[in-house]
């Protein structure tokens, strides 16, 4: 089962995306063979999270099986939460100017589902130290760090914090991510901490595929990456 | 799987910064590319001429020399020649660098992020061919109109990667601009390989787009 973990549907301001609907995601699911994807609207990640998260639930509505929904937290606005019909919860700290650390997320660790972040390293919002101090504060909660802290001079580091805290993961997307990157990341953190994740549509979903499908790993870490272990930490059954 | 695959952005040499290979061959080997177009990375890192002078010892019909130009400073030749504005910090419209290519009556290849669509479009108005490497995704709308101003700028798609980005663009300007290239190994080789074979296009537009469109 091939499970990717970091998707979105929608329009973003500062550059054009050919195609952001549902279907034009699904139909390039089915053309690579891609089961499922993890979304969250990007109307939710930018201004409005309630209707976003709307509309990410009437897309997994849509294409039954095919979505799963990270409902986005904003902080400044308390988004309510639900528990059911959902993956776990979307925070972008960056977007929103809110460290990751910042007591203001605690009704998001309260909800006691997964989290994706997004992480960047060197962000004064979204460093991948802070995803350490929040995985220590709360290692009951499976938390993915989004694009593994985003540029390539970071991703040791990132690796080495994901490595100290068993509830801490690497996301792979990213538009400076290399499948050689990807295949370090497996070797430095295990091949258990990784998962793979596109950001399609905001970037290709073919790309971020194609990056672990042909990156230099062994037909078992690439299962775990692809969607053994998203499926693991999600508890889905195949 | 194209017939022939050509990566038209390639690197060859050591990296100062990241543990990156040296050769590309074994690369283009596991990924199915036939031929590569390299700059040597002693010509971004080092020396333009000592960059130059080691492509040239390469001795190998898969790599393709595409030697760096430096107005004034550094003149080579080649099937395609490349400038790198910032890095080699000259002006890429000043009249040197504009007096240079148009003397040299080949294609250019420069960066974008090294540039702007208002510098290229001046820049396209001086060389027979003028190959953007490095688009990204975020200046898509930038690039198109470039694209649309300079029917002589051709596109590497390496970095063209947002959703259907390759398709929107094969879809205004035909495939025979758009050109296969990875930046590798500093940038990914995987996805851009694996997006080749899986583009919603006609086989002959993948086949043209693999093999370099009509640039060369």
């Amino acid at each position: 089962m091939i499970i990717d973990a970091h998707g979105h549907l929608g329009s973003w301001p500062d550059f054009l995306i050919p195609e952001p609907t549902a279907a034009g995601m699904v139909e390039l699911m089915d053309r690579v063979g891609i089961d499922m994807i993890g979304i969250s609207h990007l109307l939710a990640v930018g201004p409005d999270a309630v209707a976003g998260n709307e509309l990410a639930l009437a897309a997994a509505r849509d294409f039954p099986g095919r979505f799963g929904v990270w409902q986005v937290y904003n902080p400044h606005h308390r988004t309510p939460l639900v528990t059911e019909g959902v993956w776990g919860v979307k925070i972008h700290p960056d977007v929103h100017q809110c460290r990751l650390d910042d007591p203001r997320y605690e009704p998001v660790w309260e909800l006691g589902l997964p989290v994706l972040s997004h992480g960047q390293t060197d962000s004064p919002w979204s460093d991948p130290s802070q995803f350490a101090e929040v995985a220590r504060r709360h290692p009951e909660i499976p938390l993915l760090m989004g694009h593994s802290g985003l540029w390539p001079y970071g991703f040791a580091r990132a690796a080495r914090f994901s490595g100290e805290h068993p509830n801490l993961y690497l996301e792979t997307c990213g538009s400076k991510a290399t499948g050689r990157w990807i295949a370090r990341l497996v070797e430095l953190a295990g091949a258990r901490k990784v998962v793979y994740g596109s950001d399609a549509c905001f970037l290709d979903l073919r790309v971020g595929y194609g990056r672990v499908a042909l990156a230099p790993l062994s037909d078992a870490d690439r299962a775990l990456v692809l969607g053994g272990n998203l499926a693991r930490i999600l508890e889905l059954s195949s | 799987m194209p017939k022939l695959v050509l990566d038209a952005h390639r690197l060859i040499g050591p990296h100062p910064f990241d543990d990156l290979p040296e050769d590309p061959r074994p690369d283009l080997d596991r990924l199915g590319i036939d031929q590569a177009l390299v700059t040597h990375t002693l010509s971004l890192y080092h020396d333009p001429q000592a960059g130059n002078d080691a492509l040239r010892r390469i001795d190998d019909p898969r790599l393709i020399p595409v030697p760096v130009v430096v107005p004034g400073f550094c003149e080579s030749r080649g099937v395609m020649v490349r400038l790198c504005p910032e890095r080699h910090r000259f002006d890429l419209t000043g009249p040197a660098a504009l007096r240079t290519v148009s003397a040299l009556g080949v294609p250019v290849a420069v960066d974008l992020e090294e540039s702007s669509p208002g510098q290229l479009l001046r820049l396209a108005g001086e060389v027979p061919k003028l190959l953007v490497l490095n688009p990204g995704y975020r200046r898509l709308r930038a690039v198109a109109e470039l694209m649309a101003e300079a029917p002589n700028v051709w596109l590497e798609i390496g970095t063209v990667n947002t959703q259907r980005g390759v398709e929107w663009l094969a879809g205004r300007f035909g495939a025979r601009r758009l050109v296969f290239g990875t930046g590798a190994p500093v940038m990914d080789d995987c996805g851009p390989r694996f997006l080749l074979d899986h583009l919603d296009l006609p086989q002959d537009d993948i086949e043209l787009i693999a093999s370099g469109g009509d640039l060369l």
